[in-house]
Parts: structure tokens; C-alpha cells; sequence
């Protein structure tokens, strides 16, 4: 008869052990796989944390729910339509359609992720060969995701499938494990807590491992926590030394053309940035540059950076290998540019919290970079600073889309410099080559329609600048019902710029992206319209600092892509059509305090160290290079100078370090802010051996500077540096690795059974030796397809072994036991019987069995769970 | 008196009576083990098969082979056929007047002897059946206000009909719980009926030229020697399992309880001596599971009945065999 009564199917202890041992290692592998697809995947929108814990939700549920005799269909039906109702209520609840797709999307990822952990959490409560699908499943997704990322390196393989491989070989083994285990032990608990314990050391050295393996990502992720308190907290708190040590990013490395993508909101860098409305104290903001997209490629259908673009005026040094104080000037990048009109020299400050030491980032157009100490208190906040001077047409700003209403100023000036651009109306004294250029738009039936749309947009305008603003105008222009044409989303798919079809699909179809679409689309708009254009990354440069005029906070979220065009006279202006997202964007973060003195160091030496005194706190350097007063000297004949640094920091790219790091051959610059060498007069004629004759010894040192030597730099750059792979080596890469997995399954009979035969044969203490001996050779009988069953050992080695290959098991057997179970010592004839027996059971047993049908026998996988699993009752 | 006999010899004495009774019983090796077993536990054994299969035999060869210590006869054997109308006087005895004495004198009844065999015990009313095995138990039998001691060697081997056959009174659980071991006695196989068949004269020859190969001392001292068998703990751990996977299993209505496994461990020592061992091993606790518990539990339905108790023991037995001790 059937029970109506929903019963237990199993022990609440076997429920236990099933939850610590296999579920929590399945939420851990989740939330590290959903850790890693949120770095592919926008649309997870860098959620991962709470995600896991939808997943966990769903897995301890079915699980649990499962652990009782519910049927499968009829629960998970009801589960479902639950689902899709909450789902038709939350989409009705939100109105507005962003609101509403925006709250269906999240939901849906989370039902999704809910219902898998589900799924799964049945898997493991009611099927045995569950952890085997469940493996083999991920393993499958790491492949799709790794085949999907555009660069991949060795590193990123390690990090994607190592922990996957071994979390599946424990997952496979331990629910095995489960299914087997005696509850009724005594001991139960113990057992769950020692191989709980197992697991976490393992996933432990693992994690050390990876960690050790990959450092920099981990502690950019590290960051991802410490990166909001960062600007709250004060600078001399220790905790930010470490994770900061190396956390460094880059624009091209992180940033890519996310836009507002990235909901993380780290700080990158601060500026100081002198450039106001003409006569007035209105701070105008300009764009950070940091690369120009300018060819399109057509093979790949994508816009590339092209070092060979005509007139290049990006201006690219690494302050990491400039000396502090010491400058890199390249006027060629002014010469190369176009000429200005209203053109002046602005200044900036970078200090950089977390770009990389090697970059370089400036509004267009750079021409000059001179690394500058940060003062002592802001050191751990900023890791490295410089001071960059570029030419700036006076029509330039970063307002243009973002137009504040209301502010009279900022009026006059947007249509002060319209005006002025209105006298522009061709490009006709252009080099023919550069316009061709920056006027290429390829041939095909997805350019006519861009084309054509051009036309139909711009129709009542005449001037090029108007042009732009009718484009603009379109971006930000409503449809008949009154609805925005487009809109801003940072979910259109795979970050990157987008290629042509994506474009028109873009334009036409879905209007919906971030500023990577935007300017692209603007790109082809103009460039079809004959205007010169160019796509530009860096950074988005927003005035919210009210206290602190003149300077910008720059977080992850502001990566951003914009056009610019060209206009003869004033050079490239930037004209962001990115429409503003209608989404309600968190309130951005207060900005922190600047550090809001530019140290000038008095005395600056560059040199080579000879000695370091660590007690006496002395150290000597060989100087090739001197600053003095402003005043730059190369020596002709190295220096020696001896310095006292008791009072000096020492820094590296890496942040600051202590004297010890300081080693005799280091490239170094020091640096003085002392009183001292104000009162040392200097006239312009005096050399520089009369200022040497004049330092006082030692001379007091507040900074030092350690430059990493090329050496060191190479190492760091090699692992900054992309790894472009071709899609055949992603797959033979995935397909070796899949294969290794299969071949490690497969191999696992074969190499237990190793395990056992080296006990066997290498075990000196006599009862062990017999006990490593029995199961090797009952191993060995069992996977060569003679198993035991429901015999006792004894009746095995005695009716199915010994009669079929006439071995002394069943003598060896009575020995074994005796050791086993006796307390009587064995004789010595019992010795002589382990000692002699398994190596020739091992060689009469392999003989009479030929390798080929040895060999396909020891692939079975299944004999193998059947010899170490419980007989089922 | 052999007091000084050590387990050499011990092993060596239950050697000579196997062999003994191998001469006259063929091709039931197990079953004499387990009879032994049951002699040897200083319990009793009930077998249980068809009419015909050789228990009595079986019972008169053990009974031939032991000598009363001062004569040289055979220990006494007595062999009670029990039928529906049988009363418990005709077991235990009874009082009758002795017209010389002017008295009333006690006339001992079969009980009063080492072997006993019982012979289809089920076919007795409730009433002797239990008068047996109150004698089973104590080893003694009162009548009145005179307690008579039993044989210091009191060994019954009852055999019983399968139950399921006409005019039978099962025994109650409470009383089958007495027996140490029940076994399915069982026929001998193709080989051994065919010699059986060609030697049906001599196996009666051989009966009554059985040899007395020990004393009822030597019996009585192998009894003792049971107890200096070596149990492991996790031998005796394995016996704690498996009468406490009987109380969980649903399939088992009544399960084993803490008496029965008490006699399972004795049976365990005595059936290690048997096989010539002084030490017990996991082949034992599977061997010897299906005939001491068995008859003690009751089952949920017919299925559980043919594999609930198997299937405890063999999961057990592969848990020990996996076990490592050292």
C-alpha cells in the first residue's frame, strides 16, 4: 500500500553529510564560476556575491526538499509556474520600460540561477551519476567562456579549469563516498568534520596556488572592497599598503570600452586640471585620452588603433622610466598636429590610485610628462604621480551632450564657439591623404543605409558643426509617442567596439548601447557626411567637485569612447554623443580630499647606488643626472654623493617599500624638499661641480624612488601584455584539456590500482603488508572482472580465484585474517606466506589474462566504484 | 581429568569429533559445524526440515561418539517423538506410589539424559512445548517442591517440520528464542545421495560401530575453552551492528535483542573453535548470522523474510573485510 505520509528518504545525518560535503564545496565552485562569467558577461552586471547566493539558496533547498520521497515532475511544474507568475508581477509592478526590463532581466538571472541550483540540488539528493553530469557540465561551460574571451593566456586556462578539475574529481569521489557511508558509525561526525577538513586544505593549497599564480587580478579584486573605502578612509591606514602593493590597472588591460559598464566603482586616478572658461574661474573640463581608433578595418569589421595614422599627435612616454622630476618632452606630437588657433598650454596633475605606474593619460594634446613625488600623507592612497602639460584649443571642453541649462557661462561659451566653428564650412586646404583617411568609410549595403541615414538627418544643416549637433540632436530626439529614440544601456553584449553589423543593428534596430556604440555610430555618421573623425578612449572627465575647483575624480565607471573631429585652425575637438543613461545611476562617491601641494624638490639626483647602511641609515650613490633649482645638469663624470635617508621614503612602481629593498646597483632618484639647499645660493653660471662642493654631506634625502630595471619591467610587462589567440588554438586547447580530464577518468582504475600494488610490494610492517596485499590483489581480481560480490573475502579467494587460477589466496587469506583479527603473533612460516604471496599472484594472475582484454577491463570505471562501495541494501 | 589440555589439543579433540561424525553423516559439514557450535555454546539447536533428511541420525551419531566418563557407554540419548497428545509428564517424569515403601517415588522422565532429541517439536501442544524448553533454559526440572538437576551435559536437538505443514503448533517467538542456532538441515547434494544410496548398509553398520571418540568431560571442557577465543572489538562491534540494523529496518517487525546477541557472540567463539580458529573473523559473523537471528526476528513480509537479515549481515561482513586493523 501506498503512504501517504511524504517520508524521509534519508537519515537526517546522511542529509547533513550531504550538505556539508558535497553541497557547500557545489556553492563554492558556483560562486567562483559565477565570479569568472561575470567577468565575461555584462548582463551579470558584476553581481556575483549575490548571485551565488541565489544559486546556494536553490541548491540547499532542492537538496533538502528532495531528501524527502517528492516526486520530481509534480513539484518542480508548480516550482516553475511560481516563477513565471512572480515574473509577470514583477513586470507589471515596474512601469517604464527600462525599470521594467531592467528589474525582468535581474529577475530572470536569478530565477535562472534559483532553478539551477535546484536542479542541481536534486541531482545531488536523488542521482548517483549526478556530480559526473554536473562536472562534466562546467567543464563544458569554462570551455565555451574561455573560447569566448578575446585574449587568453596560460594563466587565465590555469585559473578557468584548474579548479574545476579538481573540484570535480572531489565531487565525483565524495558523493560516492556519501552514498556509501555508515551513519550509524559512531564516530559519524568526526568523519564528516575530518573530511570537511580534507576539503578545505586542499581547496586551500589550491587557492594559494592560483593565488600565487594570478596575484595581480586577486588583489585588483581585493580591491573591488577596499576601492570604496579608499576615499573615505584616511591614508595612513595600514591595510591599503598591501592590497594596493600591485593592484594596479591599466586603460587597455581593464578598462577596455566599458563605459558605465562596470558597476565596481574604484578609483583610477585624480586630476588636477588648470583649464577654465576664458576669463572666468568656471572650471572646463576636457577629456582624458588615452588611445585614437581611427582605421576600419574591413576583414574584421572593427575599428583598430593604428600607429601609423597621419599626423599622429599621441603622445605616449611611460613616467614609470622617467626619473622623478626629470621630463619627457616630444614636440614632435605639437609639429605633427595640426595647427590651433586660440590655442593655449594647460597643466595637469596625475596622481594615480590604481592605473597602472605606465600609464600615461592627458588631455589631447600631450606633449610633456614629468613624474612628481606625492606628498608623504597621500603615498599609500596614490601610488604615483606626474605632471603633463598638452595644447588646448580654447573651443574645447567635454561639454556637449552634458549641456548644464541655466549656467549663463556655459551658454555664451557653447554658442560662442559654434558660432566660431560655423565659419568652418569645408577641409579643403587639407592634405588630400589625411582627409582620405579620416573620411574612410568602407563600401557595402550597411554603410548606404548609414549613409543614407546621414543625409536624412543632417538635411537642414549646412554647416559641419551642425551637422554634428543634428546628429547629436538625433541621439537625444523622441519618437511619435514621446518616448527617447535611444537609449543608454550597458548590456548590449560582449564589451569591446562594436563591429559594423552590431552598428546597424544599432542605428536601425535596437538604438540601445553604451558610449563605444554611440561613438562608433557617430564615427560613420560624420565620417559619411565628409567631416574628419576619429574615435577616442580614455576617460570621462565630470566637474562635481564644488570645494576643489580645477579637480576631477576618475572611477572605473567612467572608461568611456567619444568622438572627435577636426577642425582646421583648432585641431581635434571632442564631441561626445553618448546620450545620458536614463537609469537612475548611484550617486557618485564624495569625493576625497587632493593632495593639494605639487612638492617641488629642490635638489634631484639620479644615479646608481654604491652603498646602503641599514643601521646607520646612510646611503651612496654614483649621480649621472642632477636637478637643481629647476635647472637640469648631466654630469659628465659621475658623483659620488653621500646621502642620510633616516627621513626618507623609499617607493618603487609598486608603492612604498622599506630601506632593505634599496640594493647597491638600483637605479635610483632622489630627491630633497630641505631647507637646506634654499639658502644655498646659486648663480647661473656656477657648474655643477661648485653645487656638488656645496651639498651638504650627507646630504638630506625625503624620497627615494627605485626604478625598476628594464629586466623587472619586461616581467611586468609580459604579464600586462595581450596574448591574442586564434580560435583553432582556443580549441585545441580546450580539446587537450578535455581530453586530459577523459584520460585522468579513465586512467583512475589503472592508478589506484597502482597505489595498491606499491603498498603491497613496498610496506615493511608485516600485518600491514598483508592488508595492502589482500586489496591490491582483490583490487586486481575485482577490476579484471572477478568480483566478489556477496562472498566473503575468504570464500572468494577460495572458490572463485584459487579454483579458476590456482593461486594460494585462500592460504594467504587465513594468515591475513589471523593478523586481522588474532592477537596471537604470526608465526613465521604466516610471514613467509605474505612476504611470498602477491608478487606471484600479481604474475600468475597477469598471465593468464592477456593484456588486450586486461587493458579493456581496467577501463571500467564502474568495477571500480563496485569494489570500494557498499553492497546495496 | 584433563585439566592441563590446551588449545592444541582442544582443537585436535574437535577435529576427532567431526571426523567422527563424518564417518556416519555425509556431505553435511556445515550442518555438523553448526551443531557443534550449538554443543560447544553450551546452547541448544533446532533444525528444521522435511521428514527423511537425516536428523535423527545426526543427533544419535553426536550422542554415540561422546562417553560417559566412567563407563565406557555412550552418553545417554533419548529420543522423544512428539505428537499432539503428548503431555508434559511423558517428558519431565512423574510420581507414582511404591506399594513396598508405602511412598511416592519420582519416576525420571527422557529429560533425564545429555542428548536429547525432539523430534518434530511443533507437533506438541503449546503446553510441553513449553515444559521443554523451561528445561532448556535452567537445566533443571521442578516437580513440586523437589528441584531435579539436570545432566551437567543437557543437549536438545529439536527438528521441526516446515511450519507451513498440516497438525503443526509453531513455537511462539519467545520460545525459539532458546534455541542458540536454527538451521535448514537440508539434503546432501547429487554426488554424496548417490553414496549414500550404494552404502545404505553400512551407514547403519557404521552407526553402531561408532567409535567414542571424547568423554563427556572433554565436552564439558571445550565448553569452557570457548570463552578464551579471541573476540576483535570490531568483531564484537559488527554483532552491536547488526542487531541494531535489525531494530531499524522497517522490513523487521520484531528484531534481535540484546540476549540474542549476547548467544550470537557465544555461538561466534564456539564456531571459531569449530573451525579450528582461536580467534573470531568476519567470515564467522557471516556464516553464523542467518542461523543464530533468524528465527528470532519476525519479518514485515516474505520478501524481507528471504533477504532483510542477509542483506544486514553481508553489509556488515564487507565492512569488516574493508576494515583495516592493525
Amino acid at each position: 500500500m501506498r503512504q501517504m505520509k511524504i517520508e524521509k528518504k534519508y537519515s537526517a545525518k546522511k542529509i547533513f553529510a550531504r550538505i556539508t560535503l558535497l553541497i557547500i564545496p557545489a556553492i563554492a565552485i558556483g560562486a567562483y564560476l559565477l565570479w569568472h562569467l561575470n567577468e565575461y558577461y555584462g548582463v551579470l552586471e558584476s553581481q556575483w556575491a549575490t548571485e551565488s547566493l541565489f544559486l546556494a539558496t536553490g541548491l540547499i533547498a532542492g537538496c533538502l526538499f528532495y531528501s524527502f520521497r517528492f516526486r520530481f515532475i509534480t513539484t518542480t511544474l508548480p516550482l516553475l509556474l511560481l516563477l513565471f507568475i512572480i515574473g509577470k508581477i514583477v513586470s507589471n509592478i515596474y512601469t517604464g520600460e527600462f525599470t521594467a526590463f531592467y528589474a525582468i532581466t535581474k529577475f530572470y538571472i536569478f530565477s535562472f540561477l534559483f532553478f539551477t541550483g535546484w536542479l542541481a540540488g536534486w541531482g545531488f539528493a536523488r542521482l548517483r551519476w549526478f556530480p559526473v553530469i554536473l562536472s562534466s557540465l562546467i567543464m563544458l561551460l569554462q570551455i565555451i567562456v574561455i573560447s569566448n574571451t578575446s585574449d587568453i593566456t596560460a594563466k587565465k586556462l590555469v585559473l578557468a579549469f584548474a579548479p574545476v578539475l579538481v573540484f570535480s574529481f572531489y565531487i565525483v569521489y565524495t558523493a560516492e563516498l556519501v552514498r556509501n557511508m555508515n551513519e550509524d558509525e559512531p564516530n559519524f561526525s568526526w568523519f564528516i568534520v575530518k573530511k570537511l577538513l580534507g576539503f578545505v586544505v586542499a581547496a586551500g593549497i589550491i587557492l594559494l596556488l592560483i593565488f600565487s599564480f594570478y596575484k595581480k587580478d586577486f588583489l585588483a579584486i581585493e580591491q573591488q572592497y577596499g576601492g570604496g573605502k579608499s576615499e573615505t578612509q584616511t591614508p595612513n591606514k595600514e591595510s591599503l599598503t598591501k592590497e594596493n602593493k600591485d593592484g594596479t590597472v591599466s586603460n587597455k588591460k581593464q578598462m577596455g570600452l566599458s563605459g558605465g559598464r562596470s558597476s565596481t566603482k574604484r578609483l583610477v586616478f585624480i586630476a588636477k586640471l588648470d583649464n577654465y572658461f576664458p576669463k572666468t574661474d568656471l572650471p572646463n573640463p576636457l577629456y582624458f585620452t588615452y588611445d585614437y581608433y581611427t582605421k576600419f578595418d574591413t576583414l574584421t569589421q572593427t575599428l583598430e588603433v593604428d600607429s601609423l595614422m597621419p599626423s599622429n599627435d599621441l603622445f605616449q612616454p611611460d613616467p614609470s622610466k622617467i626619473p622623478l622630476y626629470f621630463t619627457q618632452t616630444d614636440s614632435s606630437v605639437l609639429l605633427k598636429s595640426k595647427g590651433y588657433l586660440d590655442k593655449k598650454v594647460v597643466s595637469t596633475e596625475v596622481y594615480k590610485a590604481l592605473l597602472s605606474p605606465k600609464e600615461f593619460l592627458a588631455p589631447a594634446t600631450a606633449f610633456f610628462c614629468q613624474p612628481i613625488a606625492v606628498e608623504k600623507e597621500y603615498k599609500q592612497q596614490f601610488k604615483s604621480a606626474y605632471r603633463a602639460k598638452m595644447m588646448v584649443s580654447d573651443l574645447n571642453s567635454a561639454y556637449f551632450v552634458y549641456n548644464p541649462a541655466g549656467n549663463k557661462v556655459l551658454e555664451n561659451f557653447q554658442t560662442q564657439r559654434f558660432n566660431l566653428l560655423r565659419q568652418i564650412s569645408n577641409w579643403n586646404n587639407e592634405d588630400s591623404a589625411f582627409m582620405s583617411y579620416y573620411t574612410f568609410i568602407p563600401k557595402g549595403d550597411d554603410f548606404d543605409s548609414i549613409r543614407a541615414l546621414a543625409k536624412e538627418i543632417t538635411k537642414n544643416a549646412t554647416t559641419p558643426i551642425d551637422k554634428i549637433i543634428a546628429v547629436r540632436n538625433y541621439f537625444l530626439s523622441t519618437d511619435e509617442t514621446g518616448q527617447p529614440l535611444f537609449k543608454y544601456t550597458d548590456n548590449p553584449g560582449v564589451p569591446g567596439l562594436p563591429s559594423a553589423s552590431k552598428l546597424n543593428y544599432f542605428l536601425f534596430q535596437n538604438r540601445k548601447g553604451y558610449c563605444a556604440y554611440y561613438a562608433g555610430a557617430t564615427l560613420f555618421l560624420l565620417r559619411a557626411l565628409g567631416i574628419p573623425t576619429r574615435v577616442s578612449t580614455g576617460f570621462l572627465t565630470m566637474d562635481r567637485s564644488t570645494k576643489n575647483k580645477g579637480w576631477y575624480w576618475f572611477y572605473e565607471d567612467q572608461a568611456h569612447a567619444w568622438t572627435q573631429v577636426y577642425f582646421p585652425g583648432y585641431g581635434w575637438l571632442d564631441f561626445d554623443t553618448t546620450i545620458p543613461s536614463t537609469e537612475q545611476q548611484q550617486a557618485p562617491a564624495p569625493d576625497g580630499t587632493p593632495p593639494i601641494t605639487v612638492q617641488t624638490a629642490l635638489f634631484v639626483t639620479h644615479g646608481k647606488v654604491i652603498d646602503v647602511d641599514t643601521l646607520k641609515k646612510r646611503v651612496d650613490m654614483s649621480v649621472s643626472q642632477m636637478i637643481y633649482h629647476d635647472k637640469t645638469f648631466d654630469l659628465k663624470k659621475p658623483v659620488t654623493l653621500n646621502m642620510d635617508v633616516s627621513l626618507a621614503t623609499i617607493t618603487r612602481d609598486s608603492g612604498e617599500v622599506p630601506l632593505s629593498e634599496l640594493k647597491v646597483g638600483n637605479e635610483i632618484t632622489a630627491l630633497s624638499f630641505s631647507d637646506q639647499f634654499k639658502n644655498i645660493s646659486l648663480k647661473d653660471s656656477n657648474s655643477y661641480q661648485e653645487i656638488v662642493e656645496k651639498i651638504p654631506t650627507p646630504a638630506p634625502i625625503d624620497e627615494i624612488k627605485i626604478i625598476d630595471s628594464t629586466k623587472e619591467q619586461q616581467q611586468i610587462a609580459k604579464e600586462i601584455k595581450k596574448q591574442p589567440a586564434s580560435l583553432t588554438k582556443i580549441i585545441w586547447i580546450a580539446i587537450s584539456i578535455l581530453a586530459l580530464f577523459i584520460l585522468l577518468i579513465f586512467s583512475l582504475p589503472w592508478l589506484i590500482f597502482q597505489w595498491f600494488n606499491y603498498k603491497a610490494r613496498h610496506t615493511k610492517a608485516i600485518r600491514q603488508k598483508a592488508y595492502w596485499s589482500y586489496n591490491a590483489a582483490a583490487y586486481y581480481c575485482n577490476q579484471l572482472g572477478y568480483s566478489r560480490d556477496e562472498m566473503s573475502p575468504t570464500q572468494f579467494a577460495k572458490e572463485k580465484i584459487d579454483a579458476h587460477f590456482k593461486t594460494n589466496f585462500y592460504s594467504f587469506m587465513l594468515v591475513y585474517l589471523k593478523s586481522k583479527y588474532s592477537k596471537e603473533p604470526l608465526t613465521h612460516s604466516d610471514e613467509n606466506v605474505v612476504q611470498n604471496f602477491y608478487p606471484t599472484f600479481y604474475k600468475t594472475v597477469k598471465n593468464k589474462i592477456p593484456f588486450r582484454e586486461r587493458f579493456s577491463k581496467f577501463l571500467n570505471y564502474y568495477r571500480t566504484i563496485n569494489f570500494f562501495s557498499k553492497p546495496k541494501i | 581429568m584433563m585439566e592441563t589440555v590446551n588449545t592444541e589439543t582442544a582443537l585436535q579433540n574437535i577435529q576427532r569429533l567431526t571426523d567422527n561424525i563424518e564417518t556416519v553423516i555425509k556431505g553435511k559439514r556445515n550442518q555438523i559445524k553448526f551443531v557443534l557450535t550449538a554443543l560447544l555454546a553450551k546452547g541448544h539447536i533446532l533444525l528444521e526440515d522435511n521428514p527423511g533428511t537425516g536428523k535423527t541420525v545426526m543427533a544419535k551419531t553426536l550422542a554415540h561418539s561422546i562417553s560417559e566418563e566412567t563407563a565406557g557407554d555412550s552418553v545417554s540419548f533419548k529420543r522423544i517423538q512428539f505428537t499432539p497428545d503428548l503431555l508434559p509428564m511423558d517428558l519431565l517424569g512423574t510420581h507414582i506410589f511404591d506399594d513396598i515403601k508405602k511412598e511416592f517415588i519420582f519416576k525420571k522422565g527422557p529429560l533425564f539424559c545429555n542428548i536429547l532429541l525432539a523430534d518434530e517439536i511443533n507437533r506438541a501442544s503449546p503446553k510441553v512445548q513449553s515444559a521443554l524448553l523451561e528445561c532448556m533454559a535452567e537445566n533443571q526440572i521442578t516437580m513440586g517442591e523437589i528441584t531435579y538437576k539436570l545432566s551437567e551435559l543437557f543437549f536438545t536437538i529439536a527438528t521441526q517440520n516446515p511450519v507451513e505443514m498440516e497438525g503443526t503448533y509453531p513455537l511462539p517467538a519467545a520460545q525459539l528464542d532458546r534455541f542458540f542456532i536454527k538451521i535448514v538441515f537440508g539434503y546432501v547434494d547429487e554426488e554424496t545421495e548417490l553414496d549414500i544410496y550404494k552404502d545404505y548398509l553400512g551407514i547403519n553398520n557404521n552407526l553402531n560401530n561408532l567409535k567414542q571418540v571424547l568423554g563427556i568431560h572433554e565436552i564439558l571442557f571445550l565448553q569452557q575453552q570457548c570463552e578464551n577465543v579471541f573476540v576483535h572489538e570490531e568483531i564484537i562491534k559488527a554483532v552491536r551492528n547488526i542487531v541494531w540494523a535489525t531494530r531499524k529496518t522497517p522490513d523487521i517487525v520484531l528484531a534481535a535483542s540484546t540476549r540474542s546477541g549476547i548467544i550470537f557472540l557465544k555461538c561466534l567463539k564456539a564456531y571459531a573453535l569449530v573451525n579450528g580458529r582461536t580467534y573470531v573473523t568476519e567470515d564467522d559473523v557471516k556464516d553464523l548470522a542467518q542461523p543464530v537471528l533468524h528465527h528470532r526476528l519476525i519479518y514485515r513480509n516474505k520478501e524481507a523474510k528471504v533477504s532483510a537479515l542477509n542483506n544486514i549481515a553481508l553489509a556488515e561482513m564487507d565492512r569488516l573485510s574493508k576494515l583495516k586493523i592493525n
